[in-house]
């Protein structure tokens, strides 16, 4: 339970300090910690049930700031939880080349994604050259941040579920016999 | 078929989520702003209200860097600032002297004096806190809401143009789109020719003056002004300068590329237009008796 209300916390700040920082960084130029939290969602997450609904909230709170249509955000960041949890199953993407690759993959993705709804509601402009120009700066500095927020998601995983268990878990390193 | 039992509850969920999700843009898409669906309350209204104070906190220690560091600047060139605009005060005090006595001497001014009290709206300085947490969408959050009077549909504005229009609003804080946005659609014309068209929001720091009809008369320079048609943003607010204007070719309309007047960003204080066009207030008349009750009549002035 702590490391479900820690993610939300978490989750629910992420776009106040993205909002907060973009009054002074173009925010194509700052990450996307909400899709990142929810990235490590995917790759560490054991429950999907749970990882599916805790993304969907997530995405519910970026949908209440931000100017999207409301459901927007918490389509693509289930579809995000989707595509980190179905690709951890079939490709390696414990070390950090592979979740920077694949997060600036999923960034370009998801970020069609938020045009073609736009465009598709007729709530604006679909995906546009603008955009396209923006898009491959923002994937940039979301994939060098991925190994961030992923590492982030694991250690309030972990850290919380010992607390919860009521235990604590151990490291074994096998001992060097020469010696 | 015991996998499929097993996955029988995560497909259902992602189902009924994906539905909810759907029908949530539907509902949203419907929704004009001033509905009673961009009043958020309870819970949602409650993350709005948390957001304007932390994202406020978090930006102190970068706001008072900037402003030290702004307000040292310009004090190396104050001298010669004031001393510039000392004499640009006399040359604008010099013009409104002569536009008063061409005013007395065509009998307008009385007139003029009688229509103007149509023009003094109320407005709410008000301190943007936070911008919009996805770079596909221009919207930023004000820390003025339900509490202070804001409703959504009201304009908003900066002592250099028009900024945007509210959207949502909670107790505490409310959400505006920003004139770039997407989903912005200013009907405009320009100041010196009274030439018409849409300025659209690109999602970036320019916009577009759209549907200006083959010949019209619209230059490099040119100011473009809010027309009042289309009843959501009053008549006579400076949006955008023209900075290239497309040649038409074969087309029946033209489109020039326009820069906001407003300078985004560097934006950090606002104001809050309390009335709504009369679009706003037809649409939602029966919304605001009941919400509003005795400062309706107040806001729809005479």
């Amino acid at each position: 339970m702590k490391r479900i209300i820690a993610l939300l916390a978490l989750g629910a700040l992420a776009p106040m300090i993205q909002g907060a920082i973009g009054t002074f960084v173009p925010l194509h130029y700052c990450p996307a910690f909400g899709l990142l939290l929810v990235v490590g969602l995917g790759l560490h997450w054991r429950s999907t049930a749970g990882g599916i609904a805790l993304s969907a909230t997530l995405g519910v709170i970026a949908d209440l700031l931000s100017g999207s249509l409301l459901g927007q955000h918490m389509l693509l960041r289930l579809f995000a939880f989707g595509a980190a949890r179905a690709c951890s199953q079939q490709l390696n993407l414990r070390g950090v080349m592979p979740q920077a690759i694949f997060v600036a993959a999923l960034t370009v993705v998801t970020a069609l994604g938020t045009g073609a709804l736009t465009s598709f509601f007729g709530a604006g402009r679909g995906v546009d050259g603008e955009m396209l120009r923006e898009l491959i700066p923002h994937a940039l500095i979301n994939g060098a941040f991925a190994p961030l927020g992923v590492w982030l998601v694991e250690r309030i995983s972990n850290w919380f579920s010992e607390a919860d268990a009521g235990h604590q878990l151990l490291q074994l390193r096998p001992r060097n016999r020469l010696t | 078929m015991a996998e499929f039992r097993s996955r029988t509850p995560v497909t259902a969920l992602v189902v009924g989520l994906v539905a909810f999700a759907v029908v949530a843009m539907v509902v949203d898409r419907r929704s004009a702003p001033g509905g009673p669906e961009r009043e958020l309350s309870g819970w949602t209204g409650a993350i709005l209200d948390i957001a304007a104070p932390v994202q406020k906190m978090i930006a102190f220690p970068f706001d008072l860097t900037q402003n030290a560091w702004r307000h040292y600047v310009s004090l190396l060139d104050a001298s010669d600032t004031n001393a510039g605009l000392r004499v640009r005060l006399a040359a604008l005090e010099e013009e409104n002297l002569q536009l008063r006595e061409a005013l007395i001497a065509t009998g307008r001014l009385a007139r003029i004096a009688e229509i103007r009290a149509d023009f003094e709206v109320p407005m709410l300085p008000s301190e943007l806190v936070g911008v919009d947490p996805s770079p596909w969408f221009r919207s930023v959050l004000v820390d003025r809401g339900r509490v202070h009077g804001v409703r959504s549909g009201m304009p908003v504005i900066s002592e250099h143009g028009l900024v945007g229009l509210i959207t949502t609003t909670s107790l505490r804080a409310s959400k505006a789109m920003l004139v770039l946005d997407r989903q912005s659609a200013v009907d405009g014309i320009i100041q010196r020719s009274r030439s018409r068209g849409i300025v659209r929001g690109r999602g970036t720091s320019e916009m577009d003056f759209e549907f200006v009809t083959r010949g019209s008369d619209v230059r490099i320079g040119d100011v473009v002004i809010s027309s009042g048609l289309g009843g959501v943003y009053p008549k006579g607010i400076r949006i955008a300068e023209v900075v290239s204007v497309s040649d038409p070719g074969s087309a029946l309309m033209q489109t020039a590329k326009l820069v906001p007047a407003v300078d985004f960003g560097r934006l950090e204080q606002v104001f809050v237009m309390l009335r709504r066009g009369p679009t706003m207030e037809m649409l939602y008349a029966d919304e605001q008796e009941g919400d509003l009750g005795t400062t309706a009549s107040e806001r729809s002035g005479p």
